[in-house]
């Protein structure tokens, strides 16, 4: 029987996420055994495989046109489509620009902040992304999975990953389950 | 007593029992957030939904009163889903991302309660409502964006501390906690006892210095008593590696049943006071760091030959620290002349005296929050002995009375239905006039016989400067209320005439304050300890003339410049202290010792309540126990120290039921 295939990718996130799957040190082996670890943004497949995966992880929140198109190509490719962490699942640390709007927000960035330039100002290269409303993944296309966390716990995101590769269901609860 | 089944379990509860408390009863947890045992229930966050068999609806718990033969489920999967359903709409309201906010990970009841119903993400999105956080206050951060609009914090303020400030304002989503008429917090009327804080179950109001050091899984909680003043109010120590990090109301306390105010909860967070931790001697001058043997020893040879000698020793204690040192103390400077305290039984002697005549007259707090009308003379409730002005503050919505008497400005005089100013010193014909208005007009609940009750109030009105008017409202007032209260402290107290306080329980007497069953009749007292101090024999006014040593036990207390004026000019000069101050510095031993939270002893509160406190933190290396430093110097001047507290205390009547 071939490996189940599982495939990540992150979005408007800190990588930290990443970093805490990384933190499962020498269980990523059993991971490898258990499944086929595919497109990754820390190894060089950049992205999912056009004939489809079976877990597909998304790290960081929908806050812009190119986060949108990630998270349809990873939704469209993957038969089960997990949020990993709390960007990923509320929005999290950037979705506190939605309490200012994105035009305030940009402004203290790129204008107002105490390290610009003077004359700075906001980029606006047709070719950048265009800015939209913070979002969670489950707002933008459905998720099956939601695992909370800043981060989530190595220990959480090697169970979830254990399990959807042995083709059970996780539970995300009590030690698995913390939203900070 | 009712009957009522929950989850199939059958149990019986008194009527008026709510439905969640009959489950608490039952050893069933329903979830909730609004609820909270010592406030009023008030249904705001309906978490804590049940079903009851026959009706149609889930009814909230901590509203619904059982009745007789009630069935009741808590955890049906309807039951469950409508839970999930109220949580995400709650989380969708405000700024409940978790990461950086100080409760998350133990301390928040609202992400407790989401993770007890597995919930892993927010079935709705939050609406971005943004609300300014309010840091203006000294001690703590009040912040809209993280309120789940359960009033706790309205209800304490308003039930615990009878203050009123906190409110909500706006309607639906848009309603906030705002404080007074919507000023920042740190301009407004709290009185900043941080009852809110304590029972807030979210972020939303957060104490400042705790803020972000530990959650309270990982601190250690120790119980102890305040000793802070005569209240004696339990407190709960949030400790970590030998310090405090916050200070709670002990909800366990029979005093204060959770409620501080600024003193018990911020004072000893903000001790600013520079600690002593070598013994000092002063040298060519100067205080010389020294070691302990050396100070004992010099302090030893000097009082030794002093011991009982006319004008030899005049030993002043704090009735700050324990009974136990206090009865060391005592029988360490017995045979001398002047053996008292720092405050010289102002706020208890003639109490004491009248109890002498009178037996135990006074009664316990409880009768303030039970009483229809207060008369406050010579306090100030709302400056010292805070707790228990809360005690009646809190029922004034419902009808208390509050007159206030008071020759200095008063803090809680705009708050008093009535208030006098009498001039100082004419408290005596108040009282008497008070007594002869009321028997004039055939008010009293009791016979008092008075001559002549029309030159009583005519001097009472000329030496007061109270208008004839005023005085008769106040007589009738009193004289009209079912559970009167008299509340006196230093204002009677400090002019050492039981003769007035035999007058004050007279006029109590007389409006039923006091009879065979009620004892409406209550001193406030001083420091922590007054009373120990006064039951044991310490309380007189001392002067100095050619005394050769002074010896002041002050441990971690305060002393007035007056105090530092009139112990200086002797020769030889001893202080026992934990901090640096005016009196240190001009002594010529100074023995260092441990503070209050360093030691343990007991207490007797200012209505009789003989309490204990802890010993919560170990002292600086070279800083001794306050009682250690007594019998070490003891030993050195031959003096047995044997007496038991409890004995000694029990040589004097006290003026309230010990118990």
């Amino acid at each position: 029987m071939n490996k189940p295939k599982i495939a990540s990718d992150w979005i408007c996130g800190c990588a930290g996420c990443h970093m805490s799957l990384l933190d499962m040190d020498e269980r990523i082996l059993k991971i490898v055994e258990l499944a086929d670890l595919r497109a990754t943004p820390i190894t060089d497949l950049k992205e999912p495989d056009e004939s489809g995966v079976d877990v597909g992880i998304l790290e960081g929140g929908v806050n812009n046109s190119a986060n949108e198109e990630v998270a349809h190509k990873m939704r469209k490719r993957s038969k089960i489509l997990v949020a990993l962490g709390d960007c990923a699942v509320f929005g999290g640390v950037p979705a506190m620009r939605n309490l200012c709007g994105v035009e305030a927000a940009l402004k203290r960035a790129y204008v107002e902040a105490e390290s610009n330039e003077p004359g700075s100002q906001i980029p606006d290269d047709p070719e950048l992304a265009t800015m939209t409303q913070a979002r969670a993944i489950h707002e933008v296309v459905p998720v099956d999975y939601n695992v909370p966390g800043c981060p989530p716990d190595a220990d959480t995101i090697f169970y979830v990953l254990a399990e959807l590769a042995q083709g059970r269901k996780p539970e995300i609860k009590d030690e698995y389950l913390h939203w900070h | 007593m009712l009957q009522i089944t929950i989850n199939g379990k059958q149990i019986e509860v008194p009527e008026g029992t709510t439905v969640l408390r009959a489950a608490e009863k039952a050893g069933i947890n329903i979830p909730r957030l609004c609820d909270h045992k010592e406030l009023t229930p008030y249904g705001g966050c309906r978490l804590c939904i049940v079903e009851v068999q026959g009706v149609r609806v889930p009814m909230a718990s901590c509203t619904l009163p059982v009745s007789n033969g009630m069935v009741v489920n808590t955890e049906t999967e309807a039951l469950k889903k409508s839970r999930k359903f109220i949580l995400s709409m709650l989380f969708s309201e405000r700024n409940h991302f978790c990461p950086f906010c100080q409760v998350s990970g133990g301390d928040c009841e609202l992400q407790n309660a989401a993770y007890h119903e597995e919930m892993t993400h927010w079935p709705i999105q939050p609406g971005w409502n943004n609300f300014v956080v309010d840091t203006s206050h000294p001690y703590f951060v009040l912040d809209n964006n993280r309120c789940i609009l359960c009033r706790r914090c309205v209800r304490a303020c308003a039930e615990m501390a009878g203050n009123f400030t906190l409110s909500v304002a706006e309607r639906g989503a848009k309603s906030l906690v705002v404080a007074d008429t919507d000023v920042p917090l740190g301009e407004s009327t709290c009185i900043k006892c941080g009852s809110c804080v304590q029972v807030c179950p979210t972020g939303a109001i957060i104490d400042k210095t705790s803020a972000y050091q530990m959650h309270d899984k990982d601190l250690t909680e120790v119980k102890s008593i305040c000793t802070g003043c005569s209240v004696g109010c339990s407190i709960k120590l949030m400790v970590r590696d030998n310090r405090i990090i916050r200070i709670e109301g002990g909800w366990h306390g029979s005093v204060n049943h959770g409620v501080l105010c600024e003193h018990g909860r911020y004072d000893p967070m903000n001790e600013s006071r520079k600690r002593i931790t070598t013994p000092l001697m002063k040298k060519d001058g100067k205080l010389e760091p020294v070691s302990w043997n050396e100070a004992l020893k010099a302090v030893a040879d000097q009082l030794r030959p002093l011991s009982g000698q006319k004008d030899g020793i005049a030993a002043i204690v704090s009735t700050k620290l324990p009974a136990e040192t206090l009865t060391a103390f005592k029988d360490l400077f017995a045979h001398n002349e002047i053996v008292t305290t720092t405050e010289e039984g102002m706020p208890t002697a003639s109490v004491t005296k009248f109890a002498e005549k009178q037996g135990s007259f006074e009664g316990k707090l409880d009768v303030l929050s039970n009483a229809d009308t207060v008369l406050c003379i010579g306090v100030d409730a709302g400056r010292t002995h805070m707790v228990a002005g809360f005690m009646f503050k809190r029922n004034m919505p419902k009808g208390t009375r509050l007159i206030n008497i008071d020759p200095e400005e008063n803090e809680l005089n705009d708050l008093a239905n009535l208030y006098l100013k009498p001039k100082a010193g004419s408290d005596l014909a108040l009282i008497l006039g008070l007594q002869a208005v009321i028997v004039k007009e055939g008010l009293g609940r009791s016979p008092l016989a008075l001559p002549d009750t029309d030159s009583l109030i005519q001097k009472a009105v000329e030496e007061t400067g109270i208008s004839r008017d005023q005085l008769t409202q106040t007589a009738r007032v009193l004289a009209n209320s079912i559970t009167p209260v008299i509340l006196f402290g230093k204002g009677i107290t400090a002019q050492r005439d039981e003769n007035l306080v035999e007058e004050l329980y007279n006029l109590a007497v007389l409006v039923g304050a006091v009879d065979s069953e009620r004892l409406g009749l209550l001193s406030l007292k001083g420091e922590a300890n007054s009373l120990t101090a006064t039951l044991l024999g310490l309380d007189q006014i001392f002067e100095l003339n050619g005394h050769k040593a002074v010896f002041v036990a002050l441990g971690d207390d305060y002393v007035s410049r007056s105090f530092v004026e009139r112990v200086s000019k002797v020769s030889y000069l001893v202080v026992q202290a934990s901090y640096e101050s005016k009196l240190t510095a001009q002594a010529d031993v100074v023995l260092p010792v441990t503070v209050w939270s360093e030691q343990e002893g007991h207490y007797i509160n200012l209505d009789g309540r003989v309490q204990k406190t802890q010993k919560v933190f170990s002292a600086p290396e070279n800083v001794r126990d306050n009682l250690a430093v007594l019998n070490e110097l003891a030993t050195r001047m031959n003096i047995s120290l044997e007496s038991n507290w409890k004995q000694a205390i029990l040589a004097r009547k006290s003026s309230v039921a010990l118990n």
